[in-house]
């Protein structure tokens, strides 16, 4: 009986502090170290229920960049990253296959639509004109959050897409 | 108050998000399912973070984070249960979650005293996905949240039991 009473001593403490530990978040350490492989820096980040949309810094030149998170692996967008365009923003939607991207390219800032399937790349109008600057898609991809600078003033559009 | 301008020029957008007109908005983010809108605006002179329903264009409201300005980089969960952002705590930032369903504020401090700049959570609230400055460079860090918050599914998608056979 003394035995039972000793391990129930030596061994619940512990357990009774164990279950009593705030939960804490964790750091996904494999997938942090494969974020800062072959980019000398990355901001922007977005996520959708498996993908991480970000801007990658390489060799002087940012780029949209969609990770896969589940297969840990960079996913190639064709026809997306122009050599003369610097991204600004980006957005993914849950499963990955549409991407809003607000960019600058021959001196004005344009809002995009990327279709991955198609590999397609739309531009949106603004109406009234306007400087997009940060976006954002829902789940579904569906819709559309921009902010937009007109006036000198900041507003927010909602586009609803196709 | 409430001003929802249309805008019919192309089928493509629908309208332009509501709010107090003469106060600028900024950082949107929508919830996964499209139906809740959060923004940036100005309260009293110092960035807020508002939360509207698109449905209605009603605020709601937000009691844990009336405090901890100027807030930034706001980021909703499917349901909008979950409000991630960055927020102010003396000199330095820190990066929050708001749960809506209990009105409690999980802060998430980073390890190294780093600030975060800005946050991305996961339509499912599983993950968080943080800028962070780290030795002069931008860096993109994952956190998993599983063991901090329920999970914010789609409607239909959680487990659910199977309607009643009639009789």
């Amino acid at each position: 009986m003394s035995r039972w009473l000793g391990w129930i001593a030596t061994a619940g403490v512990p357990l009774l502090l164990l279950g009593c530990r705030t939960p804490q978040p964790r750091p996904l350490l494999e997938l942090n170290g494969l974020l800062r492989q072959s980019v000398n820096s990355r901001r922007a980040p977005d996520l959708g229920q498996r993908w991480l949309v970000s801007l990658g810094e390489r060799g002087g030149r940012e780029r949209v960049e969609l990770i896969d998170l589940t297969r840990r692996r960079p996913v190639t967008l064709p026809g997306l990253n122009r050599a003369d365009a610097q991204p600004i923003s980006a957005s993914v939607s849950a499963d990955g296959e549409r991407l809003a991207v607000v960019q600058q390219r021959d001196g004005r800032t344009e809002l995009l639509l990327y279709r991955r399937s198609v590999a397609a790349v739309q531009r949106l109008p603004l109406d009234p004109p306007g400087v997009p600057r940060s976006v954002s898609l829902d789940g579904s991809g569906r819709r559309l959050a921009v902010q937009v600078s007109r006036d000198g003033r900041w507003q927010v559009d909602l586009i609803r897409l196709p | 108050m409430l001003a929802l301008c249309v805008s019919a020029c192309s089928s493509r957008q629908e309208q332009a998000a509501g709010g107090l007109m003469d106060r600028s908005q900024e950082d949107p983010a929508l919830s996964g399912d499209g139906r809740l809108l959060a923004v940036i605006s100005p309260q009293r002179g110092r960035p807020t973070v508002q939360l509207r329903s698109l449905l209605d264009g009603r605020l709601l409201p937000l009691p844990s984070l009336k405090r901890h300005q100027p807030h930034s980089s706001p980021s909703l969960s499917w349901n909008g249960r979950y409000l991630a952002l960055v927020t102010q705590r003396g000199r330095r930032r820190l990066a929050v979650v708001a749960d809506r369903l209990n009105n409690r504020l999980h802060p998430l401090p980073l390890p190294g005293g780093r600030d975060p700049v800005r946050v991305s959570l996961s339509p499912d609230a599983r993950q968080l996905a943080l800028q962070v400055a780290d030795q002069g460079r931008w860096r993109v860090e994952l956190l998993d949240l599983s063991d901090l918050l329920e999970p914010d599914r789609p409607a239909g998608a959680g487990l659910t039991t199977p309607p009643l056979e009639p009789q």
